[in-house]
């Protein structure tokens, strides 16, 4: 399977373009990328360092989010309702490719 | 195993790395995040990529669990970012003049920078019998999947010591339909890190999936012929035993950094930059032994929190840089499905707050020192998490009648205004 492009739009408003890997949760391929993601947890949706905002559009598209994803999410700064997501629990697919996503700020 | 030595030409000597846990990994990737150009060597006595050890005791063990934990990086990470590696290689001795460290394959590698990220291991038991085939403790990959072997159904399995470890093998042990009995000196689970409360709810909740608990227990030797077959306690009783599992705390590996002559005590002793005592050598992880920026406590901290955000200050220190702001310490266990999230650190004197019904299932407990928020357990309660390791940074004042009902917000129960000036919060770092 080939690789998906992604799109970063990181603290500062600064655009990375990256090779995000099959093999690879979406918050991998940031961290893997030098993005500042400090994913302490290591992708078990504990830490909430790994928060991202996805067009609605986007979004949309993916599963709804587990009760444990949900509640570190909506006490976190600038919690979007239809956009917020941590990137440890999106996988890869296909239907990603060539998607924007916004660091979402730290705490 | 030499791996990935990249495009980076060392016009010097490289970054030494001992120990590729998550600490000696994060000081790689922070070294070339921080743009940091010269060789970097990651040094472990463990075969393979490094890993993650958190779901050793928790996803590996399960029943249909892969028998592997995830790795920290992928294989090509290293090779693309130019780190390499050597696997299966301990370090034998540190000759600080000479600036080398002995190899167990031999060689002599020399390093401009050394960081020691040596971790802990677990505290052995040193009971009679302790040695006998069936007595495990947990601590590295391979340690996991024998345990795993060793779990099925009808396994009698005695585990000694209530931390964490041995609380979330009860609950896999249990899970997987063995017969588990856990032996605890102190009178509840979990006592150094947590209060009253959250031991009790968690007793109660071990309870309900057939764990037993003995408190009190002191074991004085272990006995069997071929292998273990029972744990005795002070007092004569015995627990029928195919399994002993020891979690009793963990000690750090410091002996390479004190053969060296450098500063020890329980844990090497580093300063903010994770600096130890001698110029060229860090140490970061839990090997180290440091005094708390908040509250002035010399201290380890065995986490991941701590394994990271102590990597962040030595590569920053290497490379001249400024270091990220921390995380608040903190902690996740998960027992039997229920999840228990802790930041800030606890001191048993803290005034505990029990915010909402622990018979619901879902609660926290706030810990006030001094009327400011020192530090959270939180139980299937991830939102009163998020929000209580904020104000704990902030060291935000908490009104205790507000912090008591859970339906006010923590943010809301916060009381009076001075929180820590940036002045405190600078002198308090410094
Ligand atoms: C079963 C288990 C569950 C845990 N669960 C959690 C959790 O849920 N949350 C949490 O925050 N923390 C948890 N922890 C603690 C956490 O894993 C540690 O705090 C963290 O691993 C520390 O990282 P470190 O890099 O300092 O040390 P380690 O990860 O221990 O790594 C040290 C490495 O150094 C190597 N080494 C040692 N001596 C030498 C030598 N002389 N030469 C070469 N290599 C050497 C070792 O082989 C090891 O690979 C858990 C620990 C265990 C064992
Ligand atoms: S990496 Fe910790 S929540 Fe995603």
């Amino acid at each position: 399977m080939s690789n998906n492009k992604l799109t970063v739009v990181d603290r500062e408003g600064a655009t990375h373009d990256l090779e995000w890997e099959p093999d690879q949760s979406m918050m991998e391929a940031l961290r893997d990328n030098d993005l500042p993601v400090l994913a302490s947890c290591g992708g078990t949706a504990s830490c909430a360092t790994c928060h991202v905002f996805l067009e609605q559009e986007v979004f949309d598209t993916l599963e709804d989010r587990s009760e444990d994803e949900l509640e570190l999410l909506v006490e976190a700064e600038g919690y979007r309702e239809c956009g917020s997501r941590l990137s440890c629990q999106v996988g890869f697919s296909r239907d990603l490719n060539g998607v924007t996503v916004t660091l979402a700020p730290e705490e | 195993m030499r791996s990935g030595t990249g495009a980076a030409v060392t016009i010097q000597d490289p970054v030494v790395i001992i120990g590729a846990g998550h600490s000696g990994v994060a000081v790689a990737t922070g070294l070339r995040s921080r743009g940091w150009e010269g060789g970097v060597l990651l040094i472990d006595a463990e075969n393979g990529l490094p890993y993650e050890r958190p779901p050793l005791s928790k996803e590996l063990l399960k029943e249909g669990a892969p028998d592997e934990s995830a790795v920290l990086r992928k294989e090509k990470f290293y090779a693309d970012k130019g780190i390499a590696r050597l696997a299966g290689v301990t370090a034998e001795s540190i000759d600080r003049d000479g600036r080398t460290v002995l190899l167990s394959d031999g060689t002599r590698q020399a390093y401009h920078r050394l960081v020691i990220a040596t971790g802990s291991r677990a505290r052995p038991l040193t009971v009679p019998g302790a040695g006998l085939p069936g007595v495990r403790s947990l601590r590295t990959r391979d340690d996991a999947l024998e345990l795993k072997r060793l779990l099925v159904p009808g396994a009698r399995v005695a585990i000694i010591g209530a931390g964490y470890i041995g609380l979330e093998v009860a609950a896999a042990a249990a899970a997987k339909g063995c017969e588990v009995t856990v032996l605890e000196f102190q009178d509840r689970v979990m006592s150094r890190v947590t209060s009253a409360p959250v031991s009790r709810h968690f007793e109660q909740l071990h309870g309900r999936h057939g764990v037993r608990f003995v408190f009190g227990a002191a074991v004085t030797s272990i006995d069997g012929g071929e292998r273990a077959e029972r744990v005795t306690v002070a007092g004569g009783t015995n627990f029928p035993a195919d399994v002993v599992l020891a979690g009793i705390g963990v000690l750090p590996n410091e002996e390479l950094a004190a053969d060296a002559g450098l500063e020890c005590r329980d844990g090497i002793l580093v300063d903010g930059h994770g600096r130890t005592s001698n110029p060229a050598v860090y140490a970061s992880g839990d090997v180290t032994r440091f005094t708390s920026p908040i509250d002035g406590a010399s201290q380890r901290l065995e986490c991941i929190q701590n394994a990271l955000a102590q990597a962040d200050r030595v590569a920053a220190h290497i490379t001249g840089q400024a270091a990220a702001e921390p995380e608040i310490p903190w902690f996740w266990t998960v027992q039997h499905g229920v999840r228990l999230q802790t930041a800030g650190v606890r001191h048993p004197e803290d005034q505990a707050i029990v915010r909402g019904e622990t018979s619901g299932g879902k609660f926290s407990v706030v810990y006030l020192r001094e009327g400011r928020l020192a530090a959270v357990d939180t139980i299937a309660n991830l939102a009163d998490f998020r929000t209580a390791k904020r104000l704990i940074a902030q060291g935000a004042r908490i009104d205790p009648a507000l912090a008591a009902d859970p339906g006010i917000p923590l943010t809301e129960a916060t009381s009076g205004t001075p929180n820590h000036s940036d002045a405190d919060l600078a002198a308090a770092r410094s």
